[in-house]
C-alpha cells in the first residue's frame, strides 16, 4: 500500500493554485518567464519549479476546447531516476511511494534526467554547483517541508478548488478512476500510470489524448529499470570498486614515495 | 446575485453568459462542478474559448456586444415554442397587466424619446400601466393596474414582449450574432427546458454583460428569461451577478456609487430636493418595502449626526452635500480633470491608470491635478503616472502622497460576497512597516480635516456635527465594533443593537447607517456571538443555505424573491428543493430560509400573538410597486421598457435589427475623450475585446507585485485566430501592435483556437482578445490594454463599453 494522486483532467479548471501553493509551500523562488502562450508559465517544469498546469487548446468536433493538466514527478513505483543514480540521491519510499531527491548525495550527473521516462528531472542551470529538482511529494521526513509524513496530502491537492486532484490509497485511486471512467462514455478507457513505466503513485483519468500532456506516446508498461538492472547494478559494484582500487593505488603511490623520502633522508643524515 | 455560491449546487442548467467563472470566480466553478457531478449541464456563451467554455457542455461563440440579439432569441424560443412556466408567469410576473395603449416601438425607438440640448432621454409616460389613479400621485398600486389573466389582450405585458421579441428568429439571430444556426438552436433547447417547476436555470453574468452601452438592457433580458421560466426565487435558480472584486457587493452597498446613499437609496439631488421633505415626497415609493425608505434615511441621518439630528433641522439633511446632477461617474470626472476642473484626487484602493477606459488620455488628465493622494498596497500605475513612460516628470507639477494600506488579510472587517454572506474577518497577520488599515486612514483623515476647520471654514456645521465617537483611549486603531453597530443600526438612548430593519422609525429615535446591513451586528445566542461573526455549518435544509454562518443581507435572505419557489398556495414548485412552504393543517409557514415576503403579520398589542399570513394575501416581489416582476419595465430603466439590441459605438457591421445603429442614450465625452472609430472602418477592421485572468486581481496592482502570480502570467498578449495569423504573419510569441482610433500597445501575441473568425451576416469578423491587467509597475509588466478602449457608457449606470471596441492588428518592424 502507497499513496497517490488522481488528476482528472475533466475537472481541471486551469486556476494554477496548485502551481502557486508549490512553490510558497516549497520555499521555491520565482522567475521573469519567457512567453509561451498566455495560457501556461512558466512554460515548463524547471530548476526552480517542481509543478507546472499545462494548458492546452485542441481541436475537437469543428471548433476548439481548452483543457488543462498539471504535471508534476509521477512518483514511479519502480523509479527509473533512481535506478539510473549511482550516487543513492533518489530513493522510493516504500511507505508512501514518494521518489524523494537527497541533494547532499547528488553528484550532479544527471544521469536520472536521461532515465525519466516522464522528462520531470530538472537542473539547476544557472547555479556553479547545480543541484536536481522535482516534486518531492510533499515529502521530508524529518525536515521542515514534509506534509505527508504529518498525514496531510500534498500542498497542491489541499488548494485545489474543484477537485481536479485527489490525495489517498494508490489501490483506492485506481478503483475510483475506472469507477469514474466505466460511468462515463466521456473518459478515454485509460488510467494513465496505473501500468505506464510499470505504474506510478500519480494517476490520470483524461476525455482527450495524455499526448497534449507532454506523455510520451507509447510508454511501455515494463518497469524502465529492469531495461537496466542487468547492468545498471554493478555501478555501485564499479562504483566503489574503481575508487577502492584507485585508493589503494594513490595510497601505495604515496607510501612509495614516503619510503623514498625516507630513504633519502637517512641518505643526506 | 439574487442565489449564492453554494447554491449553484441546486442547479440543472447554468447559462454562463459574459462571465468565466473558471478565471474569474473559481470558488463558483467549484459549486457548479458539484452540480456537473449531479447531472448539470453548464451552457457557456462567449465569444473566446475561455477555461470556462472549456468545461462546457456546450459553448457558444458570439459576437461581442450582441448578448441581447442572442437572449431575445432565446426568449423568442421559448415563447414560439410555449416552454414558459405559465403559472409563474401569470402569478408572478407582470405579463398580466395592460400597458398604455400609446406604448409603440418603432425603428428601434421606443415612444416618447425626446432630444435636449443634443441630449437624448425618454419620457417614459408611454410605458405606464393602464390603471385607475395618478402612479405618481398614488403609487403604482396593483389592485388598480388593468389586467388580463389571458394575457391575450394586445397590450399586455406578455404580447407586447412577444411581439417584440418576435424579430429575433434564429437565422436573424445568427447573421448578427455570428453563433451558427445549429448551436444557437441546441443551447437555446437546452436552457428552455429549466421552464419546469421541478427544473431550476441558473444564469450566471459579470462584465461581459455589464460593460456595454447597453449592459443594463443585457442585465434586464437576463432577467425577462429567468421570469419567464420561472427560474427567480427558487433553489438553485436565479440572475447571478460574479462580482469583480471579493468586497465589491460591500462597496455598492455602502454606495461607492455617485447617484446612491447607502443600502440603495437614492442620492439628495440639489435641483429636487430643497427639503428633506421633497425627497419622502418625490423619491419615496407609495407602494411596496420602499415605502418604508423614508425610515431608512432619517435612521442613516440620525446615525451620521446622532443628537445633532433633529426634527427641527430635518435630521441634518442641509449638512449633507447634493449631487449637482453632472455626470459624476468615472468618465464624467476624468474628462471634467481633463478640462481642469478636478484639482485633486484621492485614489483609494484604485487603479484608473489602468482600469479606466482610454487609459492613456486617463493618465494624461491627471496631469491636470494640483495632488493626488493614492491609498494602495504597492506603487500603482496611478500613483506613479508623473514618471510614466511617455511622460516628462520635469513638466507635471502634481503633487502626489502617498498612504500604504493593510491588505485584507492585515486588518479586521467584513467581507461581503457576491452573494450577500457578509463574513467578518479576523487580522492573521500584522501590516508591513507604516500600512495602516483603511478604517485607520479614514479616521485619521477626518480628524485633521476637523482640525483645519477649527481655524475657520465656510459652513463647518456638518464636519463638527458629524458623530465621530471611534476611539479606544490607549489605542491606536479605531474601534470597529463601534463602527459596525452604527452601522447596523441601533435604539437611540439605550444604543442596543437591532435584529431587524422592520424596527426603524422615522422620528429619530433609531439610527441606522445601512439599512440592508441590519441585524448583522445583532448577537445571536446559539453561536454565541454577533451574525456576522458566526460560523456554524447547519445546513437542516440540505440545500446549502447555511442560515448560521455569517450573514447574508437582507434579513439573513440567503435566496431573494423566495415566496416564488411556491405555487399561489403555497406548495413548492419543486417538492424536492423547498425554501417555504404553507402548511396549510397547521395554518402557517414551514420556511428553510427567510420568507421574502409577510409571512407574519405581527401582533397588534404587546404580549398578543402574530397572526400568519395566508398564501393569497403574500406578495412575490415584495420590492416592486406593483408587486411582481416585471416582463415589460414600465420603470427602473432610463432607455426602454424592453431589451433591444443595438450594435456596439464601434461596429464592424451595420445594425441589421432595426435602422437605429447604436444605443440612442449612450453617453459621450468631449475632448480627449471623444474619439470614436466609424462603423465597418477599414482601418480598424476587428473587434477588440477585454478579459481578465485568474493569475492577476482587477488592475493587476497587487497580483503584479507578488512573484509567484507575476510568474504564472508575466506579459501582456493579445489572442488572435491562426487565419488572422497567417494573415498578418506571426507565430505565437511574435511581437505585435494593436492600434484603436485612441492609441496603440505592443505586446506579444498569442495564436490559437482561443478566437476564431465569425460569420456576421456573410461578413467574416475576427475578435482578438486581451487581457487588462498589465500596466508599468510590479514585477510583470505589459502595456495597458486600456489605451485602446472607448469613452462610452450606458444611460443607467455609466459603466464604459471596455468589451467591444474596433481596432486593428500588425506585425512590429523587429523580428
Amino acid at each position: 500500500m502507497s499513496k497517490g494522486v488522481l488528476v482528472d483532467i475533466t475537472r481541471c479548471m486551469g486556476c494554477k493554485a496548485c502551481q502557486v501553493a508549490c512553490k510558497q509551500w516549497n520555499d521555491l523562488p520565482s522567475s521573469n518567464p519567457a512567453f509561451k502562450d498566455g495560457l501556461t508559465s512558466p512554460p515548463d517544469m524547471d530548476g526552480y519549479t517542481y509543478t507546472t498546469v499545462q494548458i492546452e487548446v485542441i481541436e475537437k468536433d469543428n471548433d476548439y476546447t481548452m483543457r488543462s493538466g498539471k504535471r508534476q514527478c509521477m512518483h514511479c513505483l519502480h523509479p527509473a531516476c533512481a535506478s539510473a543514480c549511482f550516487a543513492k540521491a533518489l530513493q522510493r519510499d516504500p511507505k508512501t511511494g514518494a521518489v524523494v531527491y537527497y541533494p547532499h548525495l547528488c553528484v550532479g550527473c544527471r544521469y536520472c534526467m536521461l532515465a525519466c521516462p516522464f522528462d520531470i528531472p530538472k537542473y539547476e542551470w544557472d547555479k556553479q554547483f547545480p543541484l536536481i529538482a522535482k516534486c518531492q511529494f510533499c515529502f521530508d521526513p524529518n525536515g521542515k517541508y514534509d506534509r505527508l509524513g504529518h498525514g496531510l496530502g500534498p500542498a497542491c491537492v489541499d488548494t485545489c478548488p474543484t477537485g481536479a486532484l485527489k490525495f489517498g490509497e494508490r489501490d483506492e485511486l485506481l478503483k475510483e478512476a475506472w469507477q469514474r471512467i466505466n460511468r462515463d462514455p466521456k473518459y478515454i478507457k485509460k488510467v494513465m500510470g496505473e501500468k505506464e513505466a510499470g505504474g506510478t503513485s500519480w494517476l490520470y483519468i483524461s476525455d482527450v489524448p495524455f499526448e497534449n500532456f507532454s506523455f510520451r506516446p507509447n510508454l511501455g508498461t515494463r518497469p524502465l529499470p529492469e531495461y537496466s538492472h542487468d547492468f545498471l547494478k554493478w555501478t555501485p559494484v564499479i562504483a566503489v570498486g574503481w575508487g577502492t582500487l584507485l585508493t589503494a593505488l594513490y595510497h601505495y603511490t604515496k607510501r612509495r614515495e614516503k619510503i623514498a623520502a625516507e630513504k633519502d633522508k637517512n641518505v643526506h643524515m | 446575485m439574487t442565489n449564492h455560491f453554494i447554491d449553484f449546487k441546486n442547479s440543472d442548467v447554468f447559462l454562463m453568459i459574459g462571465s468565466n467563472s473558471a478565471e474569474n470566480h473559481p470558488q463558483a466553478m467549484k459549486w457548479i462542478m458539484k452540480a456537473k457531478d449531479k447531472g448539470a449541464k453548464l451552457i457557456v456563451v462567449d465569444p473566446r474559448l475561455t477555461k470556462s467554455a472549456g468545461l462546457a457542455d456546450m459553448h457558444a461563440r458570439l459576437r461581442p456586444g450582441t448578448d441581447i440579439a442572442y437572449i431575445n432569441g432565446l426568449i423568442n424560443y421559448i415563447i414560439e415554442n410555449n416552454l414558459h412556466f405559465k403559472d409563474y408567469v401569470v402569478n408572478y410576473t407582470n405579463a398580466s397587466f395592460l400597458i398604455n395603449p400609446e406604448y409603440k416601438f418603432e425603428d428601434g425607438v421606443f415612444s416618447g424619446l425626446v432630444e435636449k440640448d443634443g441630449i437624448k432621454s425618454y419620457d417614459a409616460k408611454t410605458w405606464q400601466y393602464q390603471m385607475d389613479g395618478d402612479p405618481v400621485k398614488d403609487g403604482i398600486r396593483e389592485e388598480a393596474i388593468k389586467k388580463d389573466p389571458t394575457l391575450q389582450d394586445p397590450n399586455c405585458a406578455f404580447q407586447l414582449l412577444k411581439k417584440h421579441v418576435s424579430r429575433y428568429d434564429l437565422k436573424t439571430v445568427s447573421q448578427v450574432t455570428g453563433t451558427p444556426e445549429e448551436v444557437l438552436k441546441k443551447t437555446y433547447a437546452l436552457f428552455a427546458s429549466t421552464g419546469k417547476p421541478d427544473k431550476a436555470g441558473n444564469v450566471i453574468y459579470a462584465m461581459g454583460i455589464t460593460q456595454h452601452t447597453y449592459g443594463s438592457q443585457n442585465c434586464r433580458a437576463l432577467s425577462v428569461l429567468q421570469l419567464l421560466l420561472g427560474n427567480i426565487g427558487i433553489p438553485g435558480g436565479g440572475v447571478n451577478a460574479q462580482r469583480g472584486e471579493s468586497n465589491v457587493q460591500g462597496s455598492t452597498d455602502f454606495a461607492m456609487l455617485n447617484h446612491l446613499l447607502p443600502g440603495y437609496n437614492p442620492m439628495f439631488y440639489a435641483s429636487k430636493h430643497k427639503t428633506l421633505q421633497d425627497y419622502m415626497d418625490k423619491d419615496v415609493p407609495k407602494t411596496s418595502f420602499w415605502s418604508n425608505r423614508g425610515k431608512f434615511v432619517v435612521s442613516m441621518l440620525k446615525a451620521w449626526y446622532g443628537d445633532k439630528a433633529t426634527k427641527e433641522n430635518e435630521f441634518g439633511f442641509n449638512y449633507v452635500p447634493k449631487h449637482d446632477g453632472k455626470n459624476r461617474t468615472h468618465m464624467g470626472i476624468f474628462e471634467e480633470m481633463s478640462e481642469g476642473n478636478i484639482k485633486g484626487m484621492i485614489a483609494w484602493g484604485q487603479n484608473p491608470a489602468v482600469g479606466g477606459p482610454s487609459s492613456f488620455q486617463g493618465r494624461k488628465a491627471m496631469e491636470k491635478l494640483d495632488w493626488l493622494v493614492a491609498v494602495d498596497l504597492f506603487e500603482t500605475e496611478t500613483s506613479a503616472f508623473w514618471h510614466r513612460p511617455e511622460a516628462d516628470p520635469t513638466k507635471i507639477n502634481t503633487e502626489v502622497f502617498f498612504l500604504p494600506a493593510a491588505m485584507s488579510y492585515e486588518k479586521e472587517g467584513t467581507v461581503t460576497n457576491s452573494g450577500r454572506w457578509l463574513q467578518f474577518r479576523y487580522k492573521a497577520v500584522d501590516p508591513p512597516g507604516e500600512a495602516k488599515s483603511d478604517l485607520w486612514i479614514a479616521d485619521r483623515l477626518f480628524k485633521a480635516v476637523k482640525k483645519e476647520y477649527q481655524s475657520g471654514g465656510k459652513y463647518p456645521d456638518p464636519i463638527f456635527n458629524m458623530v465621530w465617537n471611534y476611539d479606544i483611549p490607549g489605542e491606536d486603531e479605531p474601534n470597529i465594533d463601534q463602527v459596525a453597530l452604527e452601522i447596523n443600526g441601533f435604539e437611540v438612548g439605550s444604543n442596543k443593537a437591532l435584529d431587524s430593519f422592520g424596527k426603524l422609525m422615522d422620528d429619530g429615535s433609531t439610527a441606522c447607517g445601512c439599512w440592508i446591513h441590519t441585524g448583522y451586528w445583532y448577537v445571536d445566542k446559539e453561536a454565541n456571538t454577533v451574525a456576522a461573526k458566526r460560523r456554524m455549518n447547519k445546513d437542516k435544509s440540505g440545500l446549502g443555505l447555511f442560515p448560521q454562518y455569517g450573514f447574508a443581507w437582507p434579513a439573513n435572505r440567503r435566496i431573494v424573491y423566495n415566496r416564488c419557489s411556491a405555487d399561489p398556495a403555497g406548495n413548492p414548485w419543486n417538492p424536492q428543493k423547498p425554501l417555504i412552504k404553507w402548511d396549510a393543517l397547521a395554518g402557517k409557514w414551514e420556511n428553510a430560509d427567510v420568507p421574502d415576503f409577510k409571512a407574519v403579520e405581527p401582533a397588534k398589542e404587546p404580549g398578543g400573538q402574530a397572526t400568519p399570513v395566508t398564501p393569497d394575501k403574500t406578495v412575490s416581489f415584495l420590492m416592486q410597486e406593483e408587486g411582481r416582476g416585471r416582463l415589460f419595465a414600465v420603470k427602473g430603466v432610463n432607455d426602454g421598457p424592453l431589451p433591444e439590441h443595438y450594435e456596439p459605438i464601434e461596429s464592424p457591421v451595420q445594425n441589421i435589427i432595426s435602422k437605429q445603429q447604436t444605443m440612442p442614450l449612450a453617453t459621450k465625452f468631449k475632448g480627449d475623450f471623444s474619439k470614436i472609430a466609424d462603423t465597418g472602418s477599414d482601418k480598424y477592421p476587428y473587434v477588440g475585446t477585454t478579459h481578465r485572468v485568474i493569475e492577476h486581481y482587477q488592475s493587476g496592482a497587487i497580483t503584479r507585485n507578488c512573484p509567484t502570480l507575476a510568474e504564472v502570467s508575466a506579459h501582456m498578449f493579445a489572442n488572435i485566430s491562426p487565419k488572422l495569423a497567417r494573415k498578418i504573419g506571426v507565430n505565437t510569441g511574435d511581437d505585435v501592435i494593436v492600434e484603436t482610433i485612441r492609441g496603440e500597445i505592443t505586446c506579444k501575441v498569442a495564436v490559437s483556437g482561443v478566437c476564431v473568425p465569425l460569420n456576421v451576416n456573410g461578413k467574416e469578423v475576427e475578435v482578438i482578445g486581451m487581457p487588462w491587467c498589465f500596466g508599468y509597475k510590479g514585477i510583470a509588466t505589459g502595456a495597458s490594454a486600456n489605451d485602446l478602449t472607448p469613452s462610452v457608457g450606458d444611460p443607467n449606470t455609466n459603466i464604459p463599453e471596455y468589451k467591444a471596441f474596433l481596432c486593428n492588428i500588425k506585425k512590429t518592424g523587429k523580428h
